[in-house]
């Protein structure tokens, strides 16, 4: 009697937890749905509310790649985002391991240094920086976009994090056998944290591939700038085209969407770990 | 030491890496550039020998979809024509074309030409370097070449009696209205409303016997050319004549807000904004809106997929005060140093301002022929114009146009924004309108220096 | 930025000297090995973040329109005491703490009750949860702008017929151009986003608790309200600091690219906050000197904010010792 009680109570709040869980998801999930399915959707069926394009058409992708060039800013957007995300894995894995092999004088000050940039916020050093790039007449140059990003306190600080966990005594050892600093560092130490520079590498990209405000002021032309300026540029210019538009931002997502698809464990595992920013 | 030598190996190409890439991103671009920078002595070294010149030229109608074609298609004549100058073209927002040229001259890469609107111009005389173009061309040459052009338009483009800005696209504010809505409550989509009074009566007739919106007047955000027609047709100024006092404060000024507002009370007007508006218009729920001309082509093509007609009347007037229609719309601003594309880019605003070049920018762009006479020519818009009598009212105000004045001193865009704000905040709410003006007008006057 | 990650390397003890039979430059060369290797991000980091950091400063005190062809003038203090009587500034300032406060239920609270509520979840049904609910997190501000455009458009948009459907409304919801609507709709855009994130830091935070405390109390005899209230939130609380200052310190840089994109701080600077009165002024209207000065003052001032909430978060954590 009282047992039957207990589990249907365990069962409503099983129920209950189900039910919010469930909630919570279409909110998360529901504006991407409906942006997959208004770029499916015919002209004269992007009005309707049907949850479900009842004619399937590739017109608004055909549409949006017409009318910016989108196959250019793509391919901006990847080389931007590659190049980036090597560069500061780069540096911050020199960074890291500089931290974690050696006590030197002022490691804590540098370190702080480097772990205090997150307090600086874009808006903050954009006029400087600005007149900078201008200087080097990087403006309309992939150069401008990526320069200023080469290295990134993120990145060092989740390495050193990752390095940090990586044995003395392993180093030790292989430092006795006659390694290298260098060959220590990438023959010893990297093979083994394999996983967590990849899944930094993965956020690193992400996170690239999504910015939006340096390109917004150091491009002026399509051809010249990253897809997500681009998509700007296409809501201003055409925000009625409501079809191509989801078709143009659709496009714009799919290779970070792809990527979560393949890898969203260890996306996410690294996002709660690394948090924000 | 290795490790020291891979560093340095490793940093060195990293930046080559970077380098290369952004080489290699921007093509073929990177030779477009070089020539562009004017400072940059070897291009125009090269500009000049090989008689080869790259025009960079930022053009707002690149960035509204509906005008691309037609640009894009001006463009092109003049390239083929002029097989020696190739015109590089960057579509900016109008809203940000003045800024985003002050944001390039700070990088030392200006455009060589420029679209601006015409709010800009004492500050693009003043602080973009404009050259007149007096200096650029000889005297009898440019007279002859404006003959036939339109005096008050020319007008506009001038400052202390040169010309800096060429008048490239115009537009008028014109009553667009859906005959089929005018049908539907009753209303004789002949007869369309001549004053204001009218526009509201008619607006609650059409709210009341279709349930759709009765009229939305455009233009209280984004620019106040609207803002500054309203107030002239109700004998208000914004700038005193002496460009030293600002107006917009004045109870004649107030007294044009305060009809407005009251058309939004009484429900006659929609609160949408004016993108929505547009939207709402296009899609044939919206009876009347008053808005530039140059929407004429994107709603002709609206109504037609929508099945309904569309019809244009002139601006309404407040009683029997004569309508002071301010133009919206841009001129070319020559900005280069380079003597040899200051050539060349007159030979480009000569092409888009000849007879040819109004009657695209008519047909298929939907601005005003600043060039009145190709409108009865059969060479250049005849047809057009009978096949379009739509277009009719916007050319009639082009006799009444009064300029859109702009702003003194580097304040000038503050200056707007505070007129725009205070208006579209006193049209929307139920405050005291004189007031909400004097104070507007008061913040916007130190703002002169 | 992980709260974790804040604290400054410490070395475990005992780390070996280096090799006697090195020669002397190699031994002054050793010396200066972890500078090298420090050297890329750190002239990075120094030319790119740093440096113009203090230029930033340095404008501040000068009054300029970035033109070549314009001098800048030296003021002194004078953007300094300027900056306050801005008109614009009181609404960018009122309009910041709204973005802070509306973006904590999102952040904050409906994570933490959905984390508690939900703790214990079977395996396989919370990694399908997890993987949905954590899809905002990754989409650019772009396109979250131009979905959430379309969804709220006033006349096409699902939500307002989905409104109307259901409580007859006289008027669609103008939700970006109504100026009651549109701070809202921005801070719920900016909130959406963050939601299924603060979730899941939330719920590691759960699975990380020492389930040990939770039985004993129980043995106590306590409520489930008092077991929240009494152990889970002082276990969680590093977690809630942490999350609450993130909120308090970003919330107006997360929600600029919506405001960019979706209103331009409109209808009539109702959208507005510091950050994007900083972009306004330094990239459309050009006032240098009022943009810089006015970076500088939030700059520390939300320096400070850190500094406390950094220092309240380093008391709070010996709870779990």
């Amino acid at each position: 009697m009282e047992n039957a009680g207990r589990r249907a109570g365990l069962y409503t709040s099983a129920a209950l937890k189900h039910a919010s869980l469930v909630a919570l998801a279409l909110l998360a999930v529901f504006p991407l749905y409906w942006m997959i399915v208004t770029s499916l959707k015919p002209e004269t069926e992007v009005f309707t509310s049907s949850l479900i394009p009842l004619h399937l058409t590739l017109d608004n992708y055909v549409h949006a790649w017409n009318a910016i060039p989108m196959g250019r800013m793509l391919t901006n957007s990847m080389v931007v985002a590659v190049i980036q995300t090597a560069a500061q894995l780069i540096t911050s894995i020199f960074a890291a391991y500089a931290f974690t092999r050696w006590e030197f004088r002022g490691s804590s000050f540098i370190f702080g240094l480097i772990a205090l940039t997150w307090l600086v916020p874009f808006q903050v050093i954009m006029i400087p920086n600005y007149v900078a790039i201008s200087g080097f007449g990087w403006r309309d140059h992939l150069a401008g976009l990526i320069v200023p990003n080469i290295a990134s306190a993120f990145a060092v600080l989740q390495l050193y994090n990752a390095f940090k966990s990586y044995p003395k005594t392993l180093i030790e050892a292989a430092r006795l056998d006659g390694a290298s600093d260098m060959g220590l560092l990438w023959r010893t130490i990297m093979p083994n944290l394999k996983a967590p520079v990849a899944s930094i590498g993965i956020l690193l990209f992400i996170t690239s591939w999504n910015d939006y405000f340096w390109p917004l002021l150091v491009t002026t032309k399509l051809e010249n700038t990253t897809i997500q300026k681009g998509l700007q540029m296409f809501i201003s210019s055409d925000g009625n085209m409501w079809g191509a538009l989801m078709a143009a931002t659709t496009i714009a997502s799919l290779p970070v969407l792809l990527i979560y698809l393949m890898l969203q464990r260890q996306i996410i595992d690294s996002f709660v770990k690394g948090g924000l920013k | 030491m290795a490790y020291k030598k891979i560093a340095a190996a490793t940093l060195v190409s990293l930046s080559l890496l970077a380098t290369a890439c952004g080489n290699a991103g921007t093509g073929s671009n990177a030779n477009t550039n070089a020539g562009t920078n004017s400072a940059n002595a070897a291009g125009a070294g090269n500009a000049a020998s090989n008689d080869q010149v790259t025009l960079k030229f930022y053009s707002y109608n690149l960035a509204i979809a509906s005008q691309v074609p037609g640009t894009e298609k001006l463009i092109k004549e003049f390239e083929d024509a002029h097989p020696n100058i190739k015109i590089d073209a960057v579509p900016v927002a109008s809203t940000d074309i003045n800024a985003k040229v002050q944001a390039d001259i700070v990088a030392g890469s200006a455009p060589d030409i420029a679209q601006l609107t015409f709010d800009g111009l004492d500050f693009a005389v003043n602080n973009f370097n404009a050259k007149p173009l007096e200096d650029i061309v000889p005297a009898d040459e440019l007279q002859s070449n404006f003959e036939g052009f339109s005096q008050n338009g020319m007008k506009l483009g001038q400052l202390n009696g040169k010309t800096y800005g060429l008048p490239f696209t115009f537009s008028t504010p014109v009553l667009f209205y859906n005959s089929k809505i005018f049908q539907d409550a009753g209303l004789d989509p002949a007869a369309p409303p001549a004053t204001w009074e009218q526009v509201k009566e008619y607006g609650l007739q059409i709210a009341e016997k279709t349930g759709l919106t009765g009229a939305h007047v455009g233009g209280a955000a984004g620019g106040d050319w609207i803002i500054q027609a309203l107030i002239g047709s109700n004998g208000g100024q914004a700038l005193s004549e002496d460009r030293k006092t600002i107006k917009f404060g004045e109870p004649e000024a107030a007294g044009a807000i305060q009809m407005w507002q009251d058309l939004i009370k009484s429900g006659a007007n929609s609160k949408l904004n004016d993108g929505e508006a547009i939207e709402a218009f296009s899609q044939g729920k919206v009876g009347m809106l008053l808005f530039t001309s140059a929407l004429q082509s994107s709603f002709v093509a609206a109504s037609q997929a929508g099945g309904w007609e569309l019809k244009t009347a002139k601006m309404p007037a407040f009683g029997d005060k004569p309508t002071t229609p301010v133009n919206s719309g841009s001129a070319l601003f020559i900005l280069t140093d380079d003597k040899a594309k200051q050539q060349a880019a007159w030979e480009f605003l000569k092409f888009v301002t000849s007879e040819r070049g109004y009657t695209i920018i008519t047909s298929e762009i939907g601005y005003l022929p600043l060039r009145p006479s190709i409108v009865d020519d059969p060479k250049y818009l005849k047809d057009w114009v009978e096949a379009n009598p739509l277009v009719k009212p916007n050319l009639e105000q082009l006799d009444s146009l009064q300029p859109w004045v702009s702003y003194p001193g580097a304040n000038w865009k503050q200056i707007e924004t505070i007129l725009n704000d205070s208006v579209s905040k006193a049209i929307v709410s139920d405050g005291d309108v004189a007031t909400i003006m004097q104070d507007a007008q008061k913040r916007a006057q130190a703002l002169i220096q | 930025m992980s709260y974790e990650a804040v604290g400054m390397p410490r070395h475990a003890a005992g780390a070996k000297p280096k090799s006697k039979e090195r020669k002397p430059f190699l031994l002054r060369l050793g010396r200066i090995k972890p500078y090298i290797y420090l050297l890329p991000a750190l002239v990075s980091i120094g030319y790119w973040i740093y440096k113009p950091l203090l230029q930033t400063f340095q404008l501040s005190i000068y009054q300029w329109n970035l033109l070549p062809t314009s001098p800048k003038q030296f003021v002194g203090l004078k953007n300094f005491n300027q900056l306050f009587s801005l008109p614009e500034m009181g609404i960018a300032l009122w309009n910041t703490l709204i973005y802070t406060l509306g973006v904590i239920p999102f952040s904050l609270i409906i994570p933490l009750v959905i984390a508690i509520a939900t703790d214990n979840i079977g395996r396989k049904a919370s990694n399908i949860y997890r993987a949905l609910i954590f899809l905002p997190m990754i989409m650019a501000p772009v396109a979250v702008s131009s979905v959430w455009r379309w969804i709220m458009h006033p006349t096409n948009g699902i939500l307002n017929k989905a409104l109307t459907d259901w409580f007859h409304l006289s008027e669609p919801i103008r939700f970006f151009t109504d100026e009651h609507w549109a701070i809202w709709s921005i801070t719920f855009i900016t909130g959406w986003k963050l939601l299924g994130f603060s979730t899941l830091i939330f719920s590691a935070a759960m699975t990380g608790i020492n389930k040990e405390y939770i039985e004993a109390a129980k043995i106590d005899r306590a409520g489930s309200f008092q077991i929240i209230w009494h152990v889970l939130l002082p276990l969680l609380s590093p977690t809630i600091l942490f999350m609450l200052m993130m909120s308090t310190l970003f919330a107006s840089e997360w929600s600029f690219s919506y405001i960019n994109v979706l209103t331009q701080g409109g209808p009539f600077n109702t959208t507005t906050n510091i950050y994007y009165l900083l972009w306004t002024y330094g990239f459309q209207s050009f006032n240098i000197g009022a943009s810089s000065a006015a970076a500088a003052v939030f700059f520390l001032g939300f320096g400070v904010l850190a500094w406390l909430f950094m220092r309240l978060t380093r008391k709070l954590s010996f709870f779990d010792n």
